[in-house]
């Protein structure tokens, strides 16, 4: 029983690593209707940004606002340079998702060419140990859950009571018609890169920290989660993403309790197939903040 | 240029080819991005090893696998092909009925890792990330692998199966059948319109793709003697992806040359980089991860310049038709 309690806890930080960085993935498919495979490759980059801060003897907190940063630029860039063009020239989805492949595996061989094959890991203090009925965290790991609270609690307060959270709705719901409104739709955009990008930023760093160490190629094993979490919770909704991270987050952690490690991915892909046979268009389709377009 | 040496690329240039056409008739003919496709020649691969190894305890059982049947040619290149075609019946049952197009992709994508992780981590079923090695080739019972004549036999019996391939492929494409294909590609709404069932049209060209993709890797794991995960992770069906965008989609000669150019020429390409440049030696990691880049280069400059490839997919339009 111990056992179930203490992947409760792995489970609870799980959770607040899938849901920052499910949140955004979710939110640049549901705006700018890109499903953005380089993803997870950006979170390592951030990942390594504050890598590289973290070691040379700056706090990981600090460190993580580098990659949060870094994430924040890299994506945008991406966005501005890459995709929009693309988008502009009338690349239909299938293209689109061929074109986020293809930068994927650029950034992942760039940063392999820099950083190599070695494993990284931060210095982080852990802080006391916190124990409740059975349940034993770390200050670190509880620190990690409170961020992640915060920022979705930022997200829903940006969507729903901000002009800029209107507009990014709206852009959402029909980017012509938004225009037609006046709303600045291409600034819009640029800030929802940044914004993302923040929160992919900010996952790859607490992705991090909750395992021993990291490599260039983790990145696809957390896209594949991120995925199961943005697509059961209905793909470009933030509040879904939020539950799907909850459910993947739980039950990966319970799963590898009750199986073995190893198979965490699996679970989360047997959810994936799941959804698609029973409910493909995902927990919260067509209703929430932010409808899929197209 | 000795005879191992053009052999080696007489295989590999048959398999990328025979790989290219399957990818072609699923993506480039129909629109299904297949990015799990490496999957369906990984398990033409495994299948062909298991049927032609002898049961794991032989070799005091070093390596740990299922089956191990010793069956003769072409049985395993036969199960291969079977293998493929019959794992794309579930896969495609889940994926190509409901989904909208970049979603079969990402699903495909995330099935492509999965997969690749799962068979890592389980040993006792196909020997996890050490892979299978020793498979025997056809007729290495009977004709000693190491000699040239045995090199020439295995480029004997790939060149008939390119060529089959490419007549079922040509079949396929100029068909009543390619014709639906293509409509559907074009506007699956319309397609559906004029009594087409795009579910079927996509099972049916995704079960043909498996069943070739199968066979490559069955061809492929007889001549390199081995099938490990690290040989077909997710990226391997990024290259193919370059070659038919680079080639041409949606006309067979095209994928042929993207076979040919991309993954055959591009390793052939990097073998004439000098080990040194002037006196700076470059790190052991620096080259192959450029050549990833720039197989990203590539699909991204082509699609953005000449995104109907190096051969483009000849227009059919109807004699009486409107322009």
């Amino acid at each position: 029983m111990d056992l179930y309690v203490a992947a409760l806890g792995f489970g609870l930080i799980s959770v607040s690593v899938i849901a920052i960085a499910a949140v955004g993935f979710t939110m640049q498919f549901g705006i700018t209707n890109m499903i953005n495979l380089a993803y997870g490759e950006v979170m390592m980059v951030s990942g390594y940004a504050a890598f590289y801060v973290n070691r040379a003897g700056v706090n990981i907190w600090v460190s993580m606002i580098a990659g949060a940063l870094a994430g924040a630029v890299l994506s945008f860039l991406l966005n501005r340079f890459l995709y929009a063009p693309f988008q502009r020239k009338g690349t239909n989805l299938i293209g689109m998702v061929i074109v986020s492949l293809a930068a994927s595996l650029m950034i992942a061989n760039v940063m392999l060419a820099i950083v190599g094959y070695y494993s990284a890991s931060y210095v982080v203090d852990q802080g006391p140990l916190v124990r409740s009925n059975g349940l034993v965290l770390t200050t670190a790991q509880i620190a990690i859950i409170v961020v992640a609270v915060i920022l979705m609690l930022a997200i829903h307060l940006l969507l729903r009571y901000t002009r800029l959270g209107k507009a990014m709705r709206a852009t959402a719901a029909n980017p012509t018609l938004a225009r037609n409104c006046g709303i600045p739709t291409q600034r819009v955009i640029d800030v929802v890169w940044l914004i993302t990008g923040a929160l992919c930023g900010v996952a790859g760093v607490v992705a991090g920290m909750n395992s021993e160490n990291f490599t260039v190629s983790s990145g696809a094993g957390y896209l594949i989660e991120i995925i199961a979490a943005a697509v059961l919770g209905g793909a470009g909704q933030p509040y879904g993403a939020m539950i799907g991270a909850l459910i993947i987050g739980m039950l990966t952690e319970l799963s590898a309790a009750a199986i073995a490690p190893e198979y965490k991915e699996v679970v989360a892909f047997g959810i994936l197939v799941l959804v698609m046979v029973l409910r493909p268009q995902g927990l919260l389709a067509k209703r929430g903040a932010l409808a899929a377009a197209g | 240029m000795n005879s191992y040496y053009a052999a080696t690329l007489l295989v590999y240039a048959g398999v990328d080819i025979i790989a290219c056409l399957a990818l072609n008739l699923q993506f480039g003919v129909s629109g299904i991005v297949n990015f799990s496709f490496i999957v369906f020649q990984a398990v033409g691969a495994y299948t062909a090893a298991v049927l032609s190894m002898p049961p794991d305890t032989a070799n005091g059982g070093y390596q740990t696998y299922v089956g191990g049947f010793q069956l003769p040619f072409p049985i395993p290149w036969i199960g291969g092909a079977l293998a493929g075609g019959l794992l794309a019946i579930p896969v495609g049952l889940v994926v190509l009925r409901k989904l909208r197009s970049d979603y079969q992709a990402i699903s495909l994508l995330v099935l492509s890792v999965i997969a690749n992780s799962v068979i890592t981590n389980v040993r006792p079923f196909l020997n996890g990330a050490a892979g299978i090695a020793q498979v025997p080739g056809p007729f290495a019972d009977q004709v000693n692998p190491l000699t040239p004549s045995y090199q020439l036999l295995y480029v004997g019996l790939t060149v008939p199966c390119v060529l089959l391939v490419w007549l079922v492929a040509s079949r396929i494409v100029n068909s009543p059948f390619g014709r639906s294909l293509r409509a559907m590609r074009e506007h699956e709404l319309a397609a559906t319109a004029i009594g087409k069932n795009p579910v079927q049209l996509k099972m049916t060209i995704f079960i043909v793709g498996g069943v070739i993709g199968g066979l490559s890797g069955a061809i492929l794991v007889g001549f390199i003697a081995v099938v490990a995960p690290s040989i077909w992770l997710y990226p391997e069906t990024i290259i193919l992806f370059a070659a038919v965008i680079v080639g041409g989609r949606g006309n067979n000669v095209g994928a042929i040359l993207g076979a040919l150019l991309v993954p055959v020429g591009f390793e052939e390409a990097t073998r004439l980089i000098p080990p040194t440049i002037g006196e700076w030696v470059p790190p052991p990691n620096l080259i192959p991860a450029m050549q990833w880049v720039a197989i990203g280069l590539l699909i991204i400059g082509f699609l953005w310049f000449r995104p109907q490839g190096v051969r483009p997919e000849t227009r059919r339009v109807f004699e009486g038709g409107p322009e």
